[in-house]
């Protein structure tokens, strides 16, 4: 760490600190701001901080190709430190002290419903990366990623059938908010109506947001998967740093993926920074993007975010990509597209151009978004840890997925 | 008869070159010949499940008759490809040797091996296919008793395809203890449905000598069902067996959330003990208490990247040479802070709330942009992995223990310092009496400035120790600063023997509560117990006794 990047952090430290708020003062007339809500501290910050730089790395390719509308960009970030209300806060500071063109946030389903009724209120806009629960169809927000129909049932499918080992008894373990529940009721459903499963084969339990110790869990786990001879499944919604914790207890205890694989809805390649992969091989998660994805819009994102790490010294691994993170520079190319076609920053405007605007993803899929709702059409990857401490991918969707935001099985 | 003669002969020659045919087969040993080894890896790497089972299936019948060299072979290509080191090249495979790559087939070793060389993907099911053959394979071909034990064990877990056949005449053979008793357990499934009185007679006694709940459970399913060929003295034997597992099985579930409330409790002693000093003394809410164990934490990684670098070979033992690092580092930070900030706000103490608290952000963001916010990458030494079973269901893992030591090297530590050294008896002096102390001599800003990076320290230590059992980031301390909180405040303020036995009390209502109620529930419940308790005892356990 050079002196002159350590004295800069500190001061930025000390900026954060007197106005956790907005930081940056609108000084310029001719740009158009785009506002950045993800937190870069609290429990969060480990994953969501990434999204801060991919969005700036997006604007600034686009302002060197000469902007938007002939406007160059600025990035207006925030910290809601993890805090769910505050995302609500800071959205309205963005709308309507800001005056942002488009947000792009939120990584738990908890912090969208925050922001959710203010973009409605101010008819804003919020492009949200993550892939979520469904249940929820909003003219002010852009779903980036994929509703369970197109992520989690093709996995779980994948993993009760013949290459994922037959999984027939579940142990869903979630943090304790909206979206591990909503997925919870709809595996229920799903498990129910499709497969005919019966409720005595499965085990549901939540924990606080940001827990950390998961020993008697794990204990809780060995004791299920010892009750009856069918295959067990952890299916893991935890969120945040919740996830490593969990996984090194799991290496801790000795539970391999040969004896019960876990598919971490939430698990990206940067929660196994720091963890022994060695014995999580075989672990799986699904996403819409996964670093190994195969393609060369790939590989010059990749090229793109290690170059941007080294040049701006981003506190962040230059060499681990997640999915949220391509959903996140993916939406600002979106974005940029409606509004050049509709000519206009306007919302309304904008919103009118959205169907038919697509993109060509790193994941290597066309994305797009049609007449019928907000929610962009995108692959599927189902991805297995490797030793590398990054996923392999065990299969992928020949064709993006029409979205099915209201699902059935709830 | 000229004809009769003709066809006898012939008959001879087929006879003669059939019995070739098969000596000659017999001869060879079918793993060795290179044309063979490549068929394998070819299928290994590039088959359809079901032909890569086959083939192991036939590896194994092999390897039972090759010699020694082979035996070798087989038993090493096994253990690489299941444990992911294949790189499968057009004609070959390679595998990852000493900073070289070794040819499967050849045995020539290479500097770099080509481009396309694919790591081969195996999935779930092939892997649990995979794994039982692989520890035959090497039952098979090791030689020493260790790795023959090793073998077993894996395939305790279980036989898969392997043949029970072969295991039995594999166990009969067996001179090793340890090795037969690992096979017993191997070949109970068959045994009892072997219908054989004597057969699963030895079974029973097997599944009842393992108390786990595996064989209970095994033992559950062998007296449902309704065969008539299970003799009276069998399902007798196999009642007792049960009911004698399931009472151990039963003790060894009380243990273990014993143990898991011990081990919560030490982490959260770990974490309060250095507060409790430092608010009994100077009644000083230090919210950047946790920061210090981040630090803590950091340091001892800091110190393992220097040992990486400079002495690899002390690598091993790094979490002991981080201890004086993980307590000096904090401590340091901790006397600047009480040197800078805290000694102005002696007397208001709400302000000092908020500045530690502004401290406790700064260092958070100052580790964010020196390090980084990931989370930060512990060599877990050999010593450390995994645990051990101490009798039936309760086994302990290696790095609880040694939190649960760290935390009592730590409290004994810390009753000498403050019972049998002239500062301990300085700061006792001045957590008594303020004014008094400072009249019979003692200073007390020197001994508030000591006792605050003591605490601080104290805090680093905790890092250290929990840096094995949960993950390092800048914010790893807020989520503990709530629950020390808590222990100080139901130990009583300054009692280290309190602060003790408050952080056992609630780890254990935890450990209990969480498996029935669910880690929400247990939250809430162990707050409400802590209000009642603070309502009935406002002091905590050890209310202080001297005059304010």
């Amino acid at each position: 760490m050079k002196r002159r990047s350590f004295i800069k952090g500190v001061g930025v430290a000390g900026l954060a600190m007197s106005a956790p708020g907005i930081i940056l003062p609108a000084w310029s007339q001719e740009k158009v701001k785009l506002g950045c809500l993800f937190s870069s501290s609290g429990s969060m910050a480990n994953v969501e901080g990434r999204l801060n730089y991919v969005v700036r790395m997006a604007a600034e390719e686009l302002n060197r190709s000469g902007g938007v509308l002939g406007r160059q960009i600025e990035v207006v970030s925030t910290d809601p430190a993890s805090d769910w209300p505050l995302y609500g806060q800071q959205a309205r500071q963005l709308l309507e002290e800001e005056k942002v063109a488009a947000m792009f946030g939120c990584w738990t389903s908890a912090s969208r419903k925050a922001v959710l009724p203010v973009v409605e209120q101010n008819d804003g806009l919020l492009y949200y990366p993550l892939h979520f629960e469904g249940e929820e169809n909003s003219k002010n927000i852009v779903y980036m990623n994929s509703p369970p129909a197109s992520s989690v049932l093709p996995a779980l499918e994948y993993l009760m059938g013949d290459n994922g080992g037959k999984a027939r008894r579940f142990f869903m373990l979630g943090s304790d908010y909206v979206w591990p529940r909503t997925i919870n009721a709809q595996l229920k459903g799903y498990l129910q109506e499709k497969w005919d499963i019966k409720p005595d084969a499965w085990q549901e339990e939540y924990v606080p947001v940001g827990h950390s110790d998961f020993q008697s869990l794990v204990n809780q786990i060995k004791s299920f998967a010892d009750e009856s001879g069918e295959q067990p499944i952890v299916v893991l919604t935890v969120v945040g740093n919740s996830i490593p914790n969990f996984f090194q207890e799991y290496i801790n205890q000795g539970i391999t993926a040969l004896d019960v694989p876990v598919l971490g809805l939430d698990v990206v390649e940067a929660d196994l920074e720091g963890l022994d992969t060695e014995s999580l091989v075989g672990h799986l998660n699904c996403w819409a993007y996964l670093q190994n994805a195969p393609g060369e819009a790939n590989q010059r994102f990749l090229n793109a975010w290690s170059e941007y790490v080294k040049a701006n010294n981003v506190p962040f691994r230059g060499d681990v990509a997640i999915d949220p993170m391509v959903s996140a520079y993916s939406s600002v190319y979106m974005w940029a597209q409606a509004a050049e076609k509709a000519g206009s920053f306007d919302v309304p405007e904008v919103r009118k151009a959205f169907p038919g605007t697509n993109f060509d993803c790193p994941s290597g899929y066309n994305i797009k978004l049609t007449a019928e709702n907000n929610y962009v059409h995108r692959g599927v990857f189902i991805g297995s840890v490797n030793q590398n401490q990054g996923f392999d991918i065990v299969w992928q969707s020949p064709e993006t997925t029409t979205p099915v935001p209201y699902s059935s099985y709830i | 008869m000229h004809r009769q003669y003709l066809d006898m002969l012939s008959a001879i020659v087929i006879a003669c070159s059939l019995m070739f045919v098969t000596v000659s087969n017999a001869l060879a040993q079918p793993i060795l010949e290179p044309w063979d080894r490549f068929e394998i890896v070819k299928v290994w790497c590039s088959g359809e499940r079901e032909a890569r089972i086959i083939s192991f299936q036939s590896l194994l019948e092999d390897v039972v008759d090759a010699d020694a060299p082979a035996q070798q072979w087989a038993a090493n290509l096994i253990g690489e490809y299941r444990d992911g080191n294949f790189r499968c090249a057009r004609d070959t495979v390679y595998i990852p040797n000493d900073e070289q790559f070794l040819d499967v087939i050849t045995g020539d070793r290479f500097k770099a091996i080509p481009d396309d060389a694919e790591k081969p993907f195996l999935n779930i099911p092939l892997r649990r296919a995979l794994a039982p053959f692989a520890s035959a394979v090497q039952l098979v071909a090791a030689e020493a008793p260790e790795e023959r034990l090793l073998a077993a064990q894996g395939l305790a877990r279980t036989l898969g395809d392997v043949s029970p056949a072969l295991i039995e005449s594999i166990y009969r053979q067996e001179k090793d203890m340890q090795v037969a008793a690992a096979l017993e357990d191997v070949l109970v499934p068959a045994w009892l449905k072997s219908g054989d009185t004597d057969a699963q007679l030895k079974a029973i006694s097997t599944l009842a000598s393992n108390y786990t709940r595996t064989s209970r459970a095994a033992l559950d399913k062998f007296l449902d069902q309704k065969t008539e060929n299970v003799s009276e003295a069998v399902r007798t034997a196999a009642e007792s067996a049960r009911s004698s597992v399931h009472w151990v099985v039963q003790l060894s579930e009380v243990m273990t959330v014993a143990y898991h409330g011990l081990s919560y409790g030490s982490v959260l002693f770990l974490a309060a003990l250095g507060l409790a000093i430092i608010f009994g003394l100077m009644g000083v809410i230090n919210l950047a208490q946790a920061e210090f164990v981040m630090l803590g934490a950091y340091a001892t990684w800091f110190v393992q990247e220097a040992l990486r670098a400079l002495a690899p070979g002390l690598l091993e033992y790094y979490l002991f040479i981080a201890i004086p690092f993980a307590f000096l580092v904090p401590a340091l930070v901790g006397a600047f802070m009480e040197w800078s900030i805290v000694r102005h706000l002696y007397s208001r103490p709400l302000l000092t709330l908020l500045a530690t608290w502004a401290v406790s952000l700064l260092l958070i963001n100052l580790v964010r942009v020196t390090v980084g916010t990931q989370n930060l990458s512990f060599f877990t030494p050999e010593y450390l992995k995994s645990g051990f079973t101490v009798f039936g269901e309760f086994s302990i893992t290696w790095s609880r223990l040694l939190s649960i030591f760290f935390a009592g090297i730590t409290l004994i530590g810390t009753l000498f310092v403050i019972y049998r050294t002239r500062f301990g008896l300085r700061m006792r002096a001045t957590t008594q009496h303020r004014q008094m102390a400072g009249c019979v001599g003692v200073s007390t800003r020197r001994t508030d400035a000591m006792a605050f990076a003591f605490g601080s320290g104290l805090a680093g230590i905790a890092g250290l120790a929990l840096s094995t059992i949960y993950n390092v980031n800048p914010t790893m301390g807020t989520s503990l600063i709530i629950d020390s909180f808590i222990v100080v405040v139901v130990g009583g303020v300054g009692s280290v023997l309190g602060t003790a036995l408050a952080a056992l009390g609630i780890g254990q209502l935890n450990a209990i509560i969480e498996p029935q109620y669910g880690a929400v529930a247990s939250k809430v419940l162990v707050l409400l117990a802590v209000i009642l308790f603070i309502q009935q005892k406002p002091n905590g356990l050890f209310p202080r006794k001297g005059r304010r």
